[in-house]
């Protein structure tokens, strides 16, 4: 059919036509919509170093380091969010990295298959449940069981650490922190399961024939192949823990001051732009609320640039050492 | 085939597209009478809104639209005035007049905001006085068995449960009310907290809205925090009685409030009116009632409507919904304030 219709010089000629547009045509549309992209990044970009600008005057550098936060006198740093942000996401990600590749493992390697699916449909859609919702739960169920139960187990436990001092507090850092672990959770597993299955055939097959174990195949062959990939999934996961808003603020207690135990209220940046930017009085807590934000923007080409790194890194390493390493074998 | 399919429905999608720019832009040109007054601030006021809505549209055959989407909310789209009106439980600040460009704010509905507490094995109607109360929230008074609050329910059987305050983490006029009753009632509270609708409190848990912070009580034993008096009432939260300048401990409600605004005859520059500071006279008036507020454009296209509208929600029909939802009605002095200001719109 094909053949035949360009055997024809009328219709050639109006499929070269068609060509002559539609090739100059998808590098218009297609670089135009890369070009909105920047233009939205670069927009967003300017527009909170503008919203921020009196902050920025005023505070200068120090705001990062200075740990206040009082609309009253008009005295703000950003320090107690960013402690927030950092030790609720390292905390969430210390929990979810493990906790995904061992899903993973299992989904990829050892379940039955007719149990993967729906495994794997299920824990897709713990991204699904609304972050408000997340919260909620926070607030009515996990807030008060870390309370009641977790937080006096730890500080019995381990009571002489710092971190685990203090009373035990239903809104507090490891609240926020665990939701942030139900929320990365889904989304390291769905990409490490994809990594995971990209690992050739041939190399496990040849593990096996090698008289490896299941264990010492994963060990030996699924985890170095897949290192890269893991950290690219724990990196997004951790975009995604740093940005989070909604569910931390309604967990985490909104205190406005660095406190060493995990047990106590704190905020972080996202979470306290949320809870204030809304109507925020006088002539600095609003750009300060935007330097913030600025900040945390920061945070995330940081963040962004280190994983590319990473990936690029693994990549060069991982991906040729493994199977010579298996044709060593 | 495809490519065709796809050039039509692109050409359909861009078809609508513009259609739609054009009837909006059309709609925000034609004169103000048939298009709805937009509003949108307080989630206080929210409740009385609605039968507002519905009375005035049934009455007028005027539509009116809100969004209770927070005082704050309410401040920031007024001053970039993207609604029509905005409201707000907390008065305007000097900075937030200016910002906002000739609008003018008017009391408009009156409430309160109460504390409600959980502790277990404390009796009901616990009686605090604004002194404790401030001392509970700058962290001096951490136990309920506290000889401060002994004094003030003698005989009581108070457990030494921990205190745990709590405060409304996002901006709120339930926070500005509460922060403006303790400055006034405790110099030590106005010097290292001071009064604004977010503030640094020394000690305590945030939480985020009304129902965030009746979360955060409920789940909490030996917890303390403040909501609007209609959402405690309709959520049956427990309240203590605060003490009121008289020495008395009034029920928290509309008889309350009403006697409080009854005792302030002192109105603002800008029409605020704080009622933290009542006088020893007023003996039933309940110590923390609040005014909230509309705010409106002085010229707009829609002054006319918005006139209508005002005039009507401070009107004796408008203001007799209250006390079922637990707003106390206007009093007069503030009825006629508010006559002079609605005439200044549009005009």
């Amino acid at each position: 059919m094909e053949a035949g219709a360009l055997s024809n010089p009328v219709l050639r000629a109006r499929r070269n036509r068609i060509d002559r547009i539609g090739d100059p045509l998808l590098r218009g549309l297609s670089g135009l919509a890369a070009a909105l992209a920047v233009a939205v990044i670069a927009g967003i970009a300017y527009e909170v170093v503008r919203l921020a600008w009196p902050a920025i005057a005023h505070f200068g550098i120090g705001f990062i380091t200075t740990n206040d936060w009082n609309p009253v006198t008009e005295r703000f740093g950003a320090a107690p969010f960013i402690y927030g942000t950092v030790v609720t996401s390292a905390i969430a990600l210390i929990f979810a990295a493990p906790l995904s590749v061992a899903i993973s493992i299992y989904l990829t390697e050892l379940a039955p298959a007719r149990v993967r699916r729906p495994v794997a449909t299920l824990v897709d859609m713990l991204a699904a449940i609304p972050s408000v919702i997340l919260g909620l739960w926070g607030i009515l169920v996990l807030g008060p069981f870390m309370h009641d139960t977790i937080e006096p187990a730890l500080k019995s436990a381990f009571g002489f650490l710092p971190i685990f001092g203090g009373d035990p507090s239903a809104f507090s850092y490891l609240t926020a922190a665990l939701i942030l672990t139900i929320m990365t959770t889904p989304i390291i597993t769905s990409v490490t399961r994809e990594v995971f299955e990209t690992v050739p055939g041939e190399l496990k097959e040849g593990s096996y024939a090698l008289g490896a174990t299941r264990w010492e195949m994963v060990r030996q062959v699924v985890l170095p192949y897949s290192r890269a990939g893991i950290v690219g999934a724990t990196i997004l996961g951790l975009g995604r823990a740093i940005g989070e808003a909604i569910a931390v603020a309604q967990v985490i207690g909104g205190a406005t001051g660095i406190n060493v135990s995990l047990f106590h209220t704190g905020s972080t940046m996202a979470a306290q732009i949320a809870a204030q930017f809304q109507g925020a009085p006088g002539a600095l807590q609003k750009p300060s609320l935007a330097y913030l934000g600025v900040i945390l923007l920061v945070f995330a080409v940081i963040v962004n640039i280190v994983a590319r790194l990473i990936v690029q890194r693994g990549k060069l390493k991982d991906f040729q050492v493994t199977p010579t390493e298996a044709e060593a074998l | 085939m495809t490519k065709r399919l796809l050039s039509v429905g692109l050409a359909l999608a861009l078809a609508i597209a513009v259609a739609a720019c054009g009837s909006s832009s059309s709609s925000s040109g034609s004169g103000s009478s048939s298009s709805p007054l937009v509003g949108a601030g307080s989630t206080l006021v929210a409740p009385l809104m609605s039968k507002w809505q519905a009375d005035y549209e049934s009455k007028s055959e005027e539509t009116v639209t809100y969004g209770a989407i927070g005082s704050g909310g309410g401040i920031d789209q007024i001053t970039s005035r993207s609604v029509d009106f905005g409201a707000s439980d907390a008065p305007l600040t000097p900075e937030q007049f200016e910002e906002a460009e000739g609008v003018v704010q008017i009391p408009w509905a009156l409430s309160g905001t109460v504390p409600a507490y959980n502790v277990s094995g404390a009796p009901k109607n616990l009686k605090l006085s604004g002194d404790v109360l401030a001392e509970i929230y700058l962290g001096k008074i951490t136990q309920w068995d506290d000889p401060a609050i002994a004094k003030l329910n003698p005989g009581a059987s108070l457990p030494s449960t921990k205190i745990t305050p709590v405060y409304r983490s996002d901006g709120s006029g339930d926070t500005y009310a509460f922060t403006n009753y303790l400055s006034t009632v405790s110099p030590e509270f106005k010097s290292t907290v001071g009064v604004s609708t977010t503030v640094k409190f020394p000690t305590g848990v945030g939480a985020e809205k009304n129902d965030g912070v009746a979360a955060a009580i409920s789940q909490t034993d030996g917890a303390i925090g403040y909501v609007g008096l209609a959402y405690a009432i309709s959520n049956e939260l427990s309240m203590p009685l605060v003490e009121n300048s008289a020495g008395n401990f009034p029920e928290p409600g509309v008889e309350s409030v009403e006697a409080a605004a009854g005792a302030v005859s002192k109105i603002g520059p800008n029409n605020e009116i704080s009622l933290a500071n009542l006088p020893a006279s007023a003996k039933d008036a309940y110590p923390i009632s609040t005014y909230t507020y509309v705010i409106v454009p002085l010229e707009s296209e829609k002054a006319e409507a918005l006139r209508k509208f005002i005039t009507y929600a401070i009107s004796p029909a408008a203001q007799e919904f209250g006390p079922d939802l637990d707003f106390a009605p206007l009093p007069k002095q503030v009825v006629a304030a508010d006559k002079k200001a609605i005439a200044k719109i549009g005009s």
